[in-house]
C-alpha cells in the first residue's frame, strides 16, 4: 500500500467535494468567507482523522450489525469535543459556523471514509486516508470561499483585494444562496471540462 | 384565532421564507441526488417529511426531560443523532413490511435520511428558536413540507431538462446547482415577509 | 437472545466511555464559554464608552404592556418587562456615561444595537452588535460609516430623515435603518426615566 497515495489522493483524483459531491451542506453555508471556510474545513479535518483512527483501531471489537451506530457515536463524540473546544478558545468562528459544527456528524464524507476505508484498513493508512480526505475537503472549501469573498465582497480573508470602486459595489448574490449554488454548479462543470481534456 | 394565525405565520416561515434547502443549506445531499425523477422525489419526500416530524417530537423529549433536568446539554449531538438513526432504522422496517414497492422504489435512500442534515438540522433549531412540544412537531412537519416541495420542483425541472440540450460538462450535477441557484433567487424574494 | 444482549452491551460500553470522555471535555470548557460570553458584552460596553472602565448594572421595570402568547413558543409571556442599562464609571471612580442595548426587529432579523450615552443624555457612541438583515443593505447598518451617524445626536434628532429627523437612513434600507434609531429613540426614553428616577 503506498502511503503517500492514500495520503494525497483526497486532494484532486478522489476530492470528497469536487469528484466524488460529498459534504455538500456545509460547503454551500459556511463558503461566504475564507475564514469561515477554514474554520470548517480545519474542524472537520479534526474529526475525520479522530474518527478513522479510533475506528480502525476498535474495527475488530465492533459486531458488523451494529458498525452504523457505533462509528456515529465515536463520529458524533469527536464533534461534540470540537465544537466545545470551538465555542470556548475560538467563539467568533464558532458563532460564524452555527448550526453546522454539529452537523459535522452528519457529513456523508466522515460516514463515508468510516464505512469505506478506515473498518478495513490498519491506523496508519487510516490516519493518512482521514487526514488527506480532510485537507481535500479545506481544499475544495478554500477555493469556493475565496471565489465568493473575492466576488461578493471584494475581499480575501477580510483584506481588500478589488478596488475601491468594485467593493462599494460588488456582486452581492455571490455571498448570498443563489451564488453559492450558481459558482458551485460553474465550478463543478468546469472541473469535469478540465477532466475530460486530460 | 390567533392560534390559526400563528401556525399560518410558521407554515409560510417555514416552507417559503427559510426553507431548508434554497435559504438553510439543509438537504442538500437527497436534493442533488434524488431529484432526477418526479416519482422518486416524492416518495423520498414523504419519508423525509415522516422522519422529520417524528425526530422533531423525539428528540423535543428528550432534550426537555433528559439533557436538561441532567444537565446534560452537551450531550445533545450524540442523544439525538442516535435518536434520528434509530428512528430512520424503524421506518425502513415499517416500509419494508407494509409498502415493499416503496420500499424497493427508495431503495439505498432510505438509510441515507440519517445522513440528511435537514433532519438534525431541525431537531437542533427547534431547540434553539425555543420552540415548544407542538411548536417543535408543527416546525419539523412544515420545514419537511418545503424541502419536498423544492426536492418535487426540482424534479420536475430535471426531468424537463433531459430533453434539452446542456453542455457535456454541465451535464448531471453542475446543471442541477445552477438550477438550484436560480429557484435559491427566486425564494430570496420571500425574505422581507413579515406579518 | 445471548446474540442481542451483546450487541445491546457494546453499545452501551461505547456510549458510556464517549459520555464520559465529553463530560470530562465540557467540564474543561463550560467555565471558559460562560466567561466569552459575559467578556464580549463587556467589550461592546467599552467599545461604545471609552471613558469608562468599571460597569455597574441596574434594572427598572417598564409599564407592563400586554404581549400576545404565542402558542407555539416557549416564550415567557409575564407582564413585567425590565429595562437594563449600565452605569459607567472612570479610572477615578466618577460618572462617566451610561450604556444600554436596543433591540427592535427590522427586515428580517432583530436588530440589536449597544448603545453609549454621555452624562449630557447625548449618544456617544453606537455599534450594532446583532443582526442578520440583507448583506449588502441592511447588513450595512454594521458598518462604521452608519453607525458614525448617531454621534453627539439626543433624543429629538433620533429619527430617520424621512421621518423628520436627524439620521439619514442607508439606501435601500429605510426598514433596518429606521428599527436601529427608533430602538435607540425608545431605549434612550426609558433611560432618561430611570436616571431622573433615581436620585443621584
Amino acid at each position: 500500500m503506498n502511503l503517500w497515495k492514500e495520503f494525497t489522493k483526497g486532494f484532486i483524483k478522489e476530492n470528497p467535494v469536487f469528484i466524488m459531491a460529498l459534504g455538500l451542506c456545509p460547503t454551500l453555508a459556511v463558503t461566504s468567507s475564507v475564514k469561515n471556510a477554514i474554520g470548517m474545513g480545519l474542524a472537520a479535518t479534526f474529526v475525520l482523522t479522530c474518527s478513522n483512527m479510533i475506528i480502525s483501531l476498535i474495527k475488530n471489537l465492533i459486531p458488523d450489525k451494529i458498525r452504523i451506530p457505533c462509528f456515529i457515536i465515536v463520529i458524533a463524540s469527536f464533534v461534540t469535543i470540537v465544537d466545545l473546544v470551538m465555542n470556548a478558545y475560538t467563539p467568533e468562528i464558532h458563532k460564524n459556523l452555527g448550526l453546522f459544527i454539529p452537523l459535522i456528524v452528519v457529513n456523508c464524507i466522515i460516514l463515508g471514509r468510516a464505512e469505506a476505508f478506515a473498518s478495513k484498513n490498519k491506523l496508519l493508512p487510516s490516519l493518512l486516508d482521514g487526514l488527506g480526505m480532510g485537507l481535500g475537503f479545506t481544499l475544495a472549501l478554500v477555493l469556493i470561499g475565496s471565489i465568493r469573498e473575492i466576488l461578493g465582497a471584494g475581499l480575501w480573508l477580510g483584506k481588500e483585494v478589488m478596488p475601491d470602486a468594485y467593493i462599494e459595489n460588488p456582486m452581492l448574490v455571490a455571498i448570498l444562496a443563489p451564488g453559492a449554488f450558481i459558482i458551485m454548479g460553474l465550478l463543478m462543470g468546469l472541473i469535469k471540462l478540465v477532466n475530460k481534456g486530460k | 384565532m390567533s392560534f390559526i394565525t400563528q401556525i399560518f405565520t410558521l407554515a409560510v416561515f417555514a416552507i417559503f421564507v427559510n426553507n431548508f434547502v434554497l435559504s438553510k443549506f439543509l438537504g442538500l445531499c437527497p436534493y442533488i441526488g434524488v431529484s432526477k425523477k418526479i416519482d422518486s422525489a416524492v416518495g423520498m419526500g414523504m419519508a423525509v417529511i415522516f422522519v422529520m416530524t417524528m425526530a422533531s417530537t423525539f428528540t423535543w423529549l428528550i432534550q426537555e426531560y433528559l439533557l436538561i433536568p441532567y444537565e446534560l446539554e452537551y450531550l445533545q449531538t450524540i442523544a439525538f443523532i442516535l435518536t434520528i438513526a434509530s428512528l430512520v432504522q424503524l421506518v425502513e422496517m415499517v416500509i419494508q413490511k407494509t409498502a415493499p414497492s416503496l420500499y424497493k422504489a427508495l431503495g439505498v435512500f432510505l438509510p441515507l435520511i440519517t445522513t440528511n442534515c435537514a433532519v438534525l438540522g431541525v431537531s437542533i433549531l427547534n431547540i434553539q428558536e425555543d420552540f415548544n412540544f407542538l411548536g417543535a412537531i408543527l416546525n419539523g412537519l412544515f420545514s419537511g413540507l418545503g424541502f419536498t416541495l423544492v426536492l418535487v420542483l426540482m424534479a420536475g425541472l430535471r426531468e424537463r431538462l433531459e430533453k434539452s440540450e446542456v453542455p457535456e460538462a454541465m451535464k448531471g450535477m453542475p446543471i442541477a446547482f445552477v438550477i438550484a441557484g436560480c429557484m435559491a433567487l427566486a425564494f430570496l424574494g420571500f425574505s422581507g415577509l413579515n406579518f | 437472545m445471548n446474540y442481542f444482549i451483546k450487541l445491546g452491551l457494546v453499545l452501551l460500553l461505547i456510549t458510556v466511555i464517549a459520555s464520559g470522555i465529553l463530560a470530562y471535555v465540557n467540564g474543561i470548557t463550560a467555565d471558559k464559554i460562560k466567561a466569552n460570553k459575559v467578556l464580549a458584552e463587556q467589550e461592546a460596553r467599552k467599545k461604545v464608552l471609552s471613558a469608562a472602565s468599571r460597569f455597574e448594572k441596574h434594572t427598572k421595570s417598564l409599564p407592563a404592556v400586554k404581549k400576545e402568547p404565542n402558542p407555539l413558543k416557549n416564550v415567557e409571556v409575564t407582564g413585567d418587562r425590565q429595562f437594563v442599562y449600565y452605569l459607567g464609571y472612570d479610572k477615578d471612580d466618577q460618572l462617566a456615561g451610561y450604556t444600554f442595548v436596543a433591540s427592535l426587529y427590522g427586515y428580517s432579523s432583530e436588530v440589536k444595537t449597544m448603545v453609549g450615552v454621555d452624562l449630557d443624555m447625548s449618544i456617544s457612541k453606537i455599534k450594532v452588535i446583532e443582526q442578520a438583515e440583507t448583506p449588502g443593505l441592511g447588513a450595512n447598518a454594521a458598518t462604521a460609516d452608519f453607525q458614525n451617524r448617531f454621534l453627539g445626536m439626543d433624543q429629538e434628532q433620533l429619527k430617520v430623515d424621512k421621518d423628520g429627523g436627524a439620521i439619514k437612513s442607508l439606501t435601500g434600507a429605510t426598514i433596518t435603518s429606521r428599527a436601529v434609531t427608533n430602538s435607540i429613540a425608545e431605549g434612550m426614553k426609558n433611560l432618561k426615566d430611570a436616571v431622573n428616577g433615581e436620585d443621584k
